[in-house]
């Protein structure tokens, strides 16, 4: 029978499963991260997520408002470059938005997952089209919605295949945000790394969950 | 005095910025606190330090932040939403980092305001533009040459007799001086013919170039117009406390 709601304990699966993700990509990402930015956004992320997990085992959360702080507040202390208060962010505001929940269904997660995509657009001042981590992050959200009615795992597999459309859309663009900017239409043939790690973030939530299909 | 804040991706360039502006203060200097770098000493920015060194450096004058590029500035924003109320005022300068430091360290010094050390700080890359006669839409307005009407004009010239002149020291010390009075004071350098610029700002007062030897003339009007021109001409010719005892006659 499909799910209709996460557990914290879902969420916390899905924290761990993004970990593993950013630790197997790790060179992958800081070889794309190489090309257009400092090359550090494999090594940030799989050490931020890294201690978010051991955080989130120290302390086992409650709420989905707890975990949430715990992951961003972690991930803003332990990643050093920008994806830290991006990613930081997201998952305050995420957390933020399901507050004292214990479980979100379908329409609390897309309220949540919501949450955090604006706090991102207003941390960084990006657009879409700017080569950031915005073009997995907001296709991924508008499929989600589009896919809602048809079920929570539904809507996380919808939005895990968009966010990797989203990712591969990035390689024609010019770098408007960031380090990357400055390097204008050298910019352009290559992957953006937060693009990918936000593809990845997906694609941990619909494993995580068992939203496969 | 306000507190300042230096966020940097590297604690070696925030330390080595900090360094430089401090070698402009030798009084008694600002709150200053680094969150700069990751505890690895690696490169990067951590929005709960920058939170941590506001706190440590808040007072009831407020506190300035400055930053370098990129998540230095989201996670200086971020802190501030970090922040447990009841909150300090804090402001987010988009000053340029080292200029801008060295200025807001110098002004914050002198007894400057939170905004007064913000807007210096900003227009500290004015004197750098000016240098290279490049003069954006951007730069920062001059200086108006008219002082104020209302009372009477006060006007005095004097002597500068600090060896290396009217450097950021003994400006910093003009500045927060005249900030102190009820008076619109003008300064302007009556040997090279710079200026005038207001009295309250340190920069401005730098960019005159005044050197040892050199006649400072000194423009007031308000309501404490003559006090404001007696300090100015007090503290020059006591060489703004930077002469020795037995150095006072040599200017």
């Amino acid at each position: 029978m499909a799910r209709t709601s996460l557990t914290v304990a879902d969420l916390v699966a899905w924290t761990q499963r993004f970990r593993d993700l950013m630790v197997e990509h790790r060179a992958a990402l800081t070889e794309l991260d190489s090309a257009i930015g400092d090359a550090d956004h494999g090594s940030n992320m799989a050490r931020g997520m890294q201690s978010a997990v051991e955080k989130l085992e120290q302390t086992a959360p409650e709420t989905v408002g707890a975990w949430g702080k715990s992951v961003g507040m972690t991930l803003v202390s332990s990643v050093g470059g920008a994806s830290g208060p991006l990613y930081g962010t997201f998952f305050l505001r995420f957390g933020a938005s399901g507050g004292d929940a214990t479980e979100l269904d379908a329409a609390a997660l897309g309220a949540a997952l919501r949450a955090g995509l604006e706090g991102v657009l207003a941390r960084g001042k990006a657009e879409p089209g700017d080569k950031t981590m915005i073009d997995a992050l907001g296709p991924a959200l508008d499929a989600f919605d589009a896919a809602v009615d048809q079920g929570l795992e539904a809507a996380i597999a919808a939005a895990r295949d968009a966010a990797a459309a989203g990712r591969d859309a990035t390689e024609p663009l010019q770098a408007r945000k960031g380090r990357a900017s400055y390097l204008g239409e050298r910019s352009i043939g290559h992957v953006d790394p937060g693009a990918t790690s936000t593809a990845y973030l997906f694609d941990a939530l619909a494993t995580a969950t068992g939203s496969a299909a | 005095m306000i507190g300042i804040v230096v966020v940097s991706h590297s604690a070696a360039l925030a330390e080595a910025a900090l360094g430089l502006a401090l070698e402009m203060v030798h009084g008694e200097r600002p709150r200053i606190a680094l969150a700069a770098g990751t505890p690895d000493g690696g490169f990067g920015t951590d929005a709960a330090r920058v939170a941590e060194a506001i706190v440590e450096v808040a007072g009831d004058d407020g506190v300035l932040v400055l930053m370098d590029l990129g998540s230095a500035v989201m996670s200086a924003e971020l802190a501030v939403e970090l922040l447990d109320e009841p909150a300090p005022r804090v402001e987010l300068s988009s000053a340029p980092f080292v200029e801008g430091l060295v200025a807001a360290v110098v002004t914050a010094a002198g007894g400057g305001s939170l905004d007064a050390v913000r807007a210096e700080a900003e227009g500290a890359s004015a004197a750098k533009r000016e240098h290279l006669g490049d003069d954006g839409d951007d730069a920062a307005p001059a200086p108006t040459a008219a002082p104020g009407t209302d009372g009477d004009v006060v006007t005095a010239e004097v002597v500068i007799v600090n060896p290396v002149g009217l450097h950021a020291r003994p400006a910093a010390e003009l500045a927060g001086l005249l900030g102190r009075l009820d008076a619109d004071v003008r300064l302007a350098n009556a040997s090279s013919g710079a200026g005038p610029v207001p009295g309250a700002s340190v920069l401005g007062i730098i960019s005159l170039g005044v050197q040892q030897g050199e006649t400072l003339r000194i423009t007031a009007t308000g309501a404490q117009a003559r006090d404001a021109v007696d300090a100015v001409l007090s503290a020059a010719r006591a060489g703004f406390g930077e002469l020795g005892d037995g150095d006072t006659e040599s200017g």
